[in-house]
């Protein structure tokens, strides 16, 4: 059995101390229902069967495929004549019972039910959306899998659009999510191994992995750190992620995120293992490597040459992003040589007049810039038009003609906010050390960029995610991984996983030995 | 024998990344003021005191590396086999040997922050703030330094290589000709003068000792030392190329020796770029002989987490620079004059006696303090 079952168990046996059953009788058994869940959501229906058995159903509003129970169900049992069906001189047997639920089970002909007695289990399968069905004198529930949750279609995830590539997206159904992993790795290695985290909220939270593929020290650490979270409940991945974290207060995430079940199914090939989090649309892997920031989805699917252009663009990117607000505050106050004369001519002039020095100028326009991408993101899309001309016009060039601001601040910290959205996964990250790189700049110039430049490069350097190091192949150096890094090699020269995540199946890509070259196949 | 406190886990190095560490790490500390000291004593045989320098560091290397390469042990593990608890002595005079040793690359690098980082005089205080960060790197093991030696490759070779090709319009090698032009006297002076900024093959040592040898990495070693010293010989020979008869008066040259790029007039002093990138290298490579320094106290004395000893280490040397950077040139003359012996003992001559430890083969088969790398880890080092 493995840990993560064992978990589930022995949590579950903790909880069952005060495990109460079902009786024969039926309106007992609806009151013992009702008093363990007293939620007005929780409905049943009653009715009896063509010789007067009273049965009942259970279940969460909202949450079960009414049709369907009514359908298949309800209908089929109420025209079964049940104890007509019976051996008339066994009515008393213990066998009874059996043989009743055998009855139904063949006229309801569902195909996902389960027989259960214990009231705690009833009560955690009814929450979770599938109905009960209880009959009288029968001392056993019936569990109909005739859940249906309000999910929302596949769809594109808006952080994660590609121009050519799949574009299907994860959604909060843990199930979906598993099904279009499952339609993308039709092989027996996919594995799952789903365990209910939070005490209240009894989150579905499943890792995932290939077997044979991926490290299983890494599954391992993960399914123990699982087992570890106490927590109430779990809204979202980043509940887990935070939890899995090895540096809990770092601002570099460990853990790779993604909402696109083609690149986590490629994630999965190259020997991570992934979480899916119920009712999160983004999905989780380990171990993480800082580079899979810099590569997108469409990488792989354009030419090999494009794709590194496109990587040492957002690579610039990132530095620019983070750097060049800083640079611009320490090159006025402290090396002006650092900018051309023709530049410095023009900035002299448009801040000749400026209140405010230039680390306080560059501040507030940074600060302008956060404060407006946080109001467009939480506004409704109507204001949100409005908003823009207000920011861009009203602020922006007011300012400048009133003599707040300097065109050059402003172009500077525009440019900075655009490169920082080329690398998406790393906005938050790069937004807070924007912000440090400026402070540090207006203190004490670009020394202070240099000093904290080492310094986030050493703690980056020290760290490690899942037993891989997070700077890995660059540091430590693996030759052999730099293929798929900033530069982008062909599909055929990956033939191997990579070395970093210590894959057990080294190889991903076979060609046939004596292919000749440049000739198309009949 | 002297407990085991360190964790293999947090130094395992491996021979490639000190073979990087001699490459790329090393000549950091010589693009700064090396030049111009070697250029006023031996002049336009700038090169020969250096090259004599590197043969005897690679001498001193190769020893080490053979005294390693002999036991299937770590030297350190060795060491403290041979002499037990005295081996916390040997441990503590090397921690004040690289404090001493990082004295001078300290002030160096201060008086090169002040001339490359602002257009005017800053206040001494704009230094402190290195002090934080080499009490940060003083805590980490010697695995992050093997890892940061795997990064130098790409942080020092680009921009060096850009800084090279950028002055390159400006180098005319006929400078250095004739070849042994200047006096033998002068080319010893500079020899003699420079012996504090040469004595690295030491800042190996604590690399060396930490890991267990392994074929053909004495040759990886030394090829990175190779590559280290070709890399210092070519700048010595561009920046004499470069500055000429000037030379001596060009402090801190690898700063603005690429100025005279002609696109550096139409887009900016980009080349400053290239020389904060090289800073990065050079910090690291300032805090690497503190790194050690803390790392052998903390083994001699026995403690396990080494937050305070880099602090009040750290502490100490902000106090020195802030207090002794204005008698700079005086503490540079005693310590390349005066006090040079302390070099040639700690960094050339105690290291043969590396040569006397016993190999101890009759018990490998014991538990190993210091573990052979699997392969799983080097990756992962």
């Amino acid at each position: 059995m493995s840990t993560l079952s064992k978990r589930i168990l022995s949590s579950w046996k903790t909880q069952a101390v005060c495990v109460n059953t079902l009786s024969n009788d039926l309106q007992k058994n609806l009151s013992a229902v009702k008093k363990l869940l007293p939620s007005e959501d929780i409905l049943s229906y009653q009715f009896q069967t063509a010789d007067n058995v009273a049965c009942a159903i259970v279940y969460a509003d909202g949450i079960v495929n009414k049709q369907l129970i009514g359908d298949l169900v309800a209908r089929p049992i109420s025209r079964l004549a049940l104890l007509e069906n019976l051996p008339k001189n066994r009515e008393n047997d213990g066998g009874m019972v059996e043989l009743k639920l055998k009855l139904i089970k063949e006229t309801v002909l569902f195909p996902e039910m389960k027989t259960m007695s214990s009231l705690e289990d009833i009560g955690k399968e009814v929450l979770d959306g599938n109905p009960l069905l209880l009959i009288d004198g029968v001392t056993k529930g019936l569990i109909v899998g005739a859940k249906f949750l309000p999910i929302r279609t596949i769809m594109e995830p808006p952080t994660d659009i590609a121009v050519k590539g799949p574009r299907e997206g994860f959604i909060e159904d843990i199930k979906t999510n598993m099904a279009l992993i499952r339609k993308r790795l039709k092989t027996p290695d996919l594995r799952f191994e789903t365990i209910r985290l939070g005490k209240r909220s009894e989150t579905m939270v499943s890792v995932c992995w290939l077997e044979g593929t991926s490290n299983p020290q890494v599954k391992n650490a993960l399914a123990k750190k699982l087992q570890e979270i106490q927590i109430d409940c779990i809204p979202d991945s980043s509940y887990i992620a935070a939890f899995l974290a090895p540096r809990k207060h770092s601002i570099f995430h460990s853990l790779g995120k993604t909402e696109k079940p083609d690149i986590f199914a490629a994630k999965l090939c190259e020997g991570r293992v992934g979480i899916l989090v119920d009712g999160s649309p983004i999905a989780l892997t380990a171990p993480f490597l800082l580079t899979e920031d810099l590569q997108s989805s469409e990488d792989y699917f354009i030419s090999p040459f494009m794709a590194t252009i496109f990587r040492f663009l957002r690579f610039f990117a990132l530095f620019v992003a983070v750097l060049l607000p800083a640079f611009y505050v320490s090159a006025q106050l402290f090396k002006i040589q650092l900018l051309p004369l023709g530049l410095t001519l023009t900035i002299a002039s448009s801040v000749r007049e400026l209140p405010l020095s230039p680390s306080l100028e560059m501040f507030v326009v940074l600060f302008l810039l956060e404060v407006l991408k946080e109001a467009s993101i939480r506004m409704p899309k109507y204001v949100g038009m409005s908003l823009s001309v207000v920011g861009a016009l009203v602020l922006g060039e007011t300012a400048v003609s009133a003599g707040f601001l300097s065109t050059p601040a402003i172009i500077i910290v525009a440019f900075s906010g655009i490169c920082l959205y080329t690398v998406p996964n790393f906005v938050e990250t790069g937004s807070i050390l924007r912000w440090l790189f400026l402070i540090i700049a207006g203190s004490i110039g670009p020394f202070g960029i240099v000093l904290l430049f080492t310094f986030v490069l050493y703690y980056l350097l020290s760290a490690d995610s899942f037993g891989a190091p997070l700077l890995a192949p660059f540091s430590p150096l693996i030759p052999h991984d730099l293929r798929d890094t900033v530069v982008k090699y062909d599909l055929f020269s990956l033939k191997t996983r990579p070395k970093t995540l210590d894959s057990k199946n080294k190889t991903r890509l076979s060609l046939a030995k004596h292919q000749p070259k440049g000739e198309d196949e009949p | 024998m002297t407990k085991p406190l360190l964790s293999a886990k947090n130094d395992i190095v491996l021979g490639r990344q000190i073979a990087l560490a001699a490459a790329f790490l090393l000549p950091a500390s010589k693009l700064l003021e090396t030049p111009s000291i070697l250029a006023r004593y031996a002049g336009g045989d700038i090169i020969l005191p250096a090259l004599l320098h590197f043969l005897l560091q690679a001498g001193v290397l190769a020893i080490i590396l053979f005294a390693s390469s002999r036991s299937k042990k770590s030297l350190f593990e060795r060491l403290e086999r041979v002499l037990g608890k005295g081996v916390a002595i040997l441990y503590i005079l090397y921690a004040v040997y690289f404090v001493y040793a990082a004295i001078l690359p300290l002030l160096d690098l201060e008086k090169f922050v002040y001339a490359a980082f602002f257009d005017t005089s800053p206040t001494t205080f704009t230094f402190v703030f290195f002090f934080p960060l080499c009490a940060f790197i003083c805590v980490k093991g010697l695995k992050s330094l093997g890892r940061a030696a795997d990064i130098s490759l790409f942080l020092f070779l680009l921009p060096f290589l850009a800084l090279i090709a950028m002055s390159f319009s400006e180098t005319d090698f006929s400078h250095l000709l004739p070849l042994f032009g200047s006096k033998f006297g002068g080319t010893m002076s500079a020899f003699i003068k420079t012996t504090p900024h040469f004595s690295d093959a030491i800042l190996l040592l604590p690399l060396i000792g930490n890991y267990r040898y392994e074929k053909r990495d004495g040759m990886k070693i030394m090829a990175g030392y190779g590559v280290g010293a070709l890399l210092s010989l070519f700048f010595f020979a561009v920046f004499f190329g470069v500055y000429s008869s000037i030379a001596p008066r060009e402090h801190y040259a690898f700063a603005k020796i690429a100025q005279y790029f002609p696109a550096l007039s139409i887009i900016g002093r980009a080349d400053l770029l290239f020389v904060y990138l090289l800073t990065v290298v050079l910090l690291i490579f300032t805090c690497m002989p503190l790194q050690y320094t803390t790392d052998l106290f903390c083994r001699a004395c026995h403690i396990q987490k080494k937050v305070l000893p880099s602090a009040v280490l750290n502490l100490a040397l902000f106090v020195f620079v802030f207090y002794c950077n204005k008698y700079y040139n005086s503490f540079y003359a005693v310590i390349s004059g005066k006090l040079g012996f302390v070099f040639w003992i700690f960094a050339d001559i105690l290291p043969l006696f590396l040569l006397l430890l016993p190999k101890y083969s009759e018990d490998e088969n014991e538990t190993q303090r210091i573990p052979a790398p699997h392969k799983k880890e080097k990756r992962r080092a």
